[in-house]
């Protein structure tokens, strides 16, 4: 094995064809992940490639790139849509993790409790793949496929996430489940990005991690928001079963399923509220 | 936590004051070394294989590819692992398990280590560890408690308690106006210190030398001696800081006794130290317990009988039975008490002693069940305890020592804020919703004493040396131990030398059973006096000393001299006593153990008083525990700062046991599921708010020379039951299992 460290991105696809090398990013799941195995396949390092990290606005959006680290999105000056994906990044693991970890491989190593997922999806996130000489756009719902699966094909990589445009009074909000209060792996989170008319809400996204193999969005919920205000939503019996159809929580460790599926009917509509209302609930 | 408390200083005294510990800048700056640091020339690295199945045999191991691997020197397996001197089944010391090392191809409990691996690096090792891929045929793990396979335990010392039976039980079942009878289940819990258990082991001819982290080195001493045949003063033993222990630490483990067996048979040092999750296994853990308890009470809410049954899980080949019931024998006068133990074989590591064994499990029961019981009452839990109040110990009738644990309840329930406690639950909520209770336990543990030995030096400078083999385990022993000392010698403590944590030194005891710093601390205390003695008798004779002739006088140690008792003016300075004698140096020795006529004729525990606060989320259930407050009764306290770090500590630990700590096995294979920090949860910083410790004044002249009771494992006791309580107040559900999950409150 080889470690590869490409300055450029075209390096870095270039090698990837000639190597078939295991792409490491902020490496804070790539390494514990291989327990005592040895690695011996090639590893190439991203780690020195400049212009994979930083978050830019663009014509059409945000660009955030691959390497850009949760601390960093933390950091950046966003609008309030990103409240929610800023908000997620303060729960990746510790700050140490936040430090190294990146948007990308979060994406990329696609586990069901990914904390920066749902906020992304809820944000129509993109996912810009490169292969040597091509780039191509996948939507985030379709790129992640499964438990540790991603659309991704041989001598690809992911170069960015790109969020689309989004009206500058847009808002947002994420909450996280744990049965403690930090450095905890989620049994529910939400994420939820709002587009409001007034005190009304004109469109609502809302997404749902940990209760599914894969994070999903609730379109029967979100088409049921629209219209209401923040009190309307608070004053909103359960949420109905057949909004939440898109999920199938497992029973585990950290929580049964009832549990899961009772609980993310209240963080849905504890989620939007808080969007609305500018609320802090770190619960 | 705030260092903000008046701590009662006494002037001219070392102990009572809240000196920071003394190794603690070593530790924060990296430069305090533990055992597994030390690498001598020639090391070779250990790296054991741990069992993957719960119960079985090993059919395969591919030898031959580890062996292959370069840099791996030896594969041990059962089918090639030298000759031990002494039977792993045997128990050669007080404290003392079974041990698995390779004797057979059994597994009896998943982790048990069935090869082990040595490579000229860590990574050969690994490496080599990881290709023998063991294949097994294995049997159903047998890892649940279950009520049909329990056994009564035949008493018989370490880890097989004896119940009591005081006052007629059937009777004070039957006078009973109201009775209760509760459920509760405790799950089991695997310390892990932040240093996981290592060796690093050299031999030179019959002689052992161990870096290895012990609560209790000349034990642990005797302890390896055994299993390699050659006297325990062959073995010496390194230990200078230790990062926790926890009751883990105290006796020899298998992978340990494998490494040694290792150096001697290569003839070169090797190092072993466990990964955190080889942590799950087999250095011991808290046993899971189902403790059954009955009480009932008379019109007076007097309690007629307090009927207390534990059933604990133990390993399929040793006994270590959780001696939880055993907490209900000293705290509530009862009109019957009965405490029994029952145990069920389970495919698991040996549990051991785990910080307040039996205390801590057992507390957790029967504090829920004083708060069932004044529920069914109809009156404050604080006053239904009050009403019960022992004035001396239930069945016995012996008095206590000391017993503040009335002033405990007082000054705890005033701090807390405790009056005004709606008795119904689910009355108050907070400004956000959510549902808030109050709940409290009382805290009681006993305060043994090991036996120890010191030696203190006076140096002709005036300064001192003190010795013991004394353990520091995080826990600031080296501080307090130290401040004792220096009291003895009448020295500022900055002119004391303090060495401990090897075994050549006299023999410090065992830091365990909260009795370390009592019997270490008496002991320096006897040697400093002995030399202050010496001192005087000197001094008396010296016609030149100003206090000549003074032989029948007692004289007092302060600040470097001598002087009459009664008369400060006349004095003399240390230094200038032994020049006269000419002497370099004066020696003193001492030791210290419990008087057996004041063990026989008092009851001896440290007494505390829990309240909680707890929020829990109506809707989603979160438990957060935002207030606690303990007062505890423990006899002198040497080091406030470090008493309250200690007692904070347990409270955190209460924390941990309440919500957080479980080790979950795989039905299939018998495995623990989250064996690493990931699933193994315990608080962290951001769920531990609003904690604090009043300590309570407490003179006990009894429990030893120096008063102190020790304050390690009580802070645990009361801690869970207060949290428990408080749920319940908070939200009218009783959750009868620990830790309690959110899910069982949704669908309580």
């Amino acid at each position: 094995m080889s470690y590869l460290t490409p300055k450029s991105t075209e390096e870095a696809l270039a090698l990837l064809g000639q190597a078939g090398a295991d792409v490491l990013a902020g490496g804070t799941d790539f390494f514990p992940s291989r327990g005592t195995r040895p690695q011996t396949r090639s590893i190439l390092d991203l780690g020195q490639i400049d212009s994979l990290r930083g978050i830019e606005k663009t014509a059409r959006g945000w660009r955030i790139g691959a390497m850009t680290t949760w601390s960093q999105i933390q950091r950046a000056d966003l609008p309030p849509a990103f409240d929610a994906l800023k908000r997620a990044a303060r729960e990746v693991g510790s700050v140490q993790i936040q430090n190294r970890g990146t948007i990308a491989g979060n994406l990329c190593n696609a586990s069901p409790a990914a904390d920066g997922v749902p906020p992304l999806l809820a944000l129509n996130a993109e996912v810009e793949i490169g292969s040597p000489g091509a780039t191509r756009r996948v939507a985030l719902s379709d790129f992640v496929t499964g438990v540790r699966r991603v659309a991704l094909s041989p001598g690809e990589l992911v170069l960015a996430v790109h969020v689309p445009s989004l009206p500058d009074d847009a808002v947002s909000h994420f909450l996280k489940l744990g049965s403690r209060r930090y450095l905890v792996i989620s049994i529910a989170m939400t994420a939820a990005v709002l587009e409001l008319d007034g005190p009304r809400i004109a469109t609502a996204r809302v997404a749902v991690g940990a209760c599914s193999p894969v994070a999903q969005r609730l379109p029967g919920l979100e088409a049921a928001l629209v219209g209401l205000t923040a009190a309307e939503v608070a004053a909103l019996p359960v949420v109905p079963e057949t909004h939440l159809a898109p999920l199938a929580p497992i029973a585990d460790v950290r929580g049964s399923a009832a549990y899961r599926m009772r609980a993310v009917a209240d963080l849905c509509r504890r989620t939007v509220i808080a969007a609305m209302t500018g609320g802090t609930t770190d619960e | 936590m705030p260092d903000t408390l008046a701590h009662p200083v006494r002037f001219g005294s070392n102990a009572g004051q809240p000196v920071t510990r003394r190794d603690g800048i070593a530790k924060v700056t990296g430069t305090a070394t533990f055992t597994a640091d030390n690498s001598p020339e020639n090391l070779l690295h250990a790296v054991y294989v741990p069992a993957t199945i719960a119960r079985g045999r090993v059919t395969h191991l591919d030898v031959a590819a580890a062996e292959a691997h370069p840099g791996v020197t030896m594969v041990m397996t059962p089918g090639n692992r030298p000759a031990l001197q002494g039977d792993p089944s045997a128990k050669p010391t007080m404290f003392s398990f079974r041990i698995e090392v390779l004797q057979d191809d059994s597994v009896r409990y998943a982790g048990q280590p069935i090869a082990l691996v040595l490579g000229e690096t860590l990574e050969a090792a690994t490496e080599g560890a990881r290709l023998l891929n063991p294949r097994y045929a294995a049997e159903p793990a047998r890892t649940r408690i279950d009520d049909d396979e329990a056994a009564p335990v035949e008493p018989g010392g370490f880890g097989r308690p004896a119940g009591v039976e005081h006052g007629d039980v059937a009777a004070g079942h039957a006078a009973a106006t109201k009775a209760i009878d509760v459920t509760y289940e405790t799950s089991a819990q695997y310390h892990n210190a932040m240093e996981t258990h290592a060796v690093v082991a050299q031999w030179e001819g019959d002689k052992l030398s161990l870096d290895v982290p012990s609560q209790a080195l000349l034990m642990s001493c005797a302890g390896y001696a055994y299993f390699f045949g050659i006297p325990a003063e062959n073995v010496t033993i390194r230990a200078p800081y230790l990062g926790g222990g926890f009751g883990s630490k105290a006796i020899p483990t298998g992978p340990q006794v494998l490494a040694i067996l290792a150096a001697k048979e290569t003839g070169r040092p090797v190092k072993l130290m466990l990964t955190r999750q080889q942590m799950f296994g087999p250095v011991g853990h808290r046993g899971a317990t189902r403790q059954r308890l009955r009480l009932g009470i008379d019109d007076g809410a007097a309690l007629t009988v307090i009927d207390h049954e534990g059933l604990a899980a133990t390993s399929s080949f040793d006994d270590f039975v959780e001696p939880a019931a055993n907490a209900s024998q000293g705290l509530y006068a009862a009109g019957a008490l009965r405490s029994a133990h029952r145990a069920v074989r389970l495919d698991v590591g040996t549990p051991g002693p785990m910080r307040a064994p039996g205390e801590a499990s057992g507390s957790a029961a029967l504090e829920c069940a004083m708060d069932e019981m004044a529920e069914a009452a109809g009156i404050d839990p604080l006053e239904f305890r009050l009403r019960n109040y022992a004035e001396t110990e239930p069945g016995t009738g012996k008095p206590y020592s000391s017993k503040a644990l009335r002033e405990c309840y007082m000054q705890g329930a005033e701090r807390f804020g405790w009056s005004g406690r709606p008795l119904l639950p689910r009355q108050m909520k907070d400004e956000n919703g959510l549902l808030t209770g109050w709940g409290m336990g009382t805290a009681l543990f006993p305060c043994p004493m090991f036996a120890a030995d010191a030696r203190a030096t006076l140096r002709s400078d005036g300064s001192a040396l003190v010795e013991t083999s004394a353990i520091d385990m995080g826990q600031g022993a080296w501080t307090a131990l130290a401040q004792i000392a220096a009291d003895s010698l009448g020295l500022p403590l900055d002119m004391v030398e303090f060495r401990a944590g090897h075994s050549s030194l006299p023999d410090g005891g065992v830091a365990g059973g909260s009795g370390h710093t009592a019997t270490a601390g008496g002991a320096l205390h006897a040697a400093g006096g002995d030399v202050i003695r010496q001192l005087g008798e000197i001094a008396a004779a010296d016609p030149e000393s100003p206090l000549h002739g003074a032989g029948n006088a007692a004289f007092s140690a302060r600040d470097g001299r001598l002087y009459v008792d009664g008369d400060d003016s006349r004095s003399d300075s240390f230094a200038d006593i032994l020049a006269r004698a000419g002497s370099a140096e004066l020696v003193g020795n001492g030791s210290a153990s419990r008087a057996p006529e004041d063990a026989e004729k008092f009851s001896m525990h440290s007494h505390g008083a829990v309240f909680a606060e707890v929020k829990v989320d109506p809707d989603l259930c979160q438990v957060r525990v935002t207030r606690m407050v303990g007062a505890f009764a423990a006899g002198r306290i040497i080091n406030p700062k470090l008493a309250e770090s200690q007692l904070l500590g347990g409270m955190i630990w209460g924390i941990s046991f309440a919500l957080h700590e479980e080790a979950k096995h795989d039905p299939r294979t018998g495995r623990i599921v989250n064996a690493d920090f990931a699933g193994y949860h315990v608080p962290v910083n951001a769920d531990v708010t609003g904690l604090e410790v009043l300590t309570v004044h407490e003179d006990d002249p009894y429990v030893n020379a120096l008063g102190i009771k020790g304050v390690g494992e009580i802070g645990i006791v009361g801690s869970v039951g207060a949290i428990a309580n408080a749920i319940w107040h908070a939200t009218g559900h009783r959750i009868r299992r620990f830790p309690i999950r959110i899910e069982d409150l949704l669908t309580a």
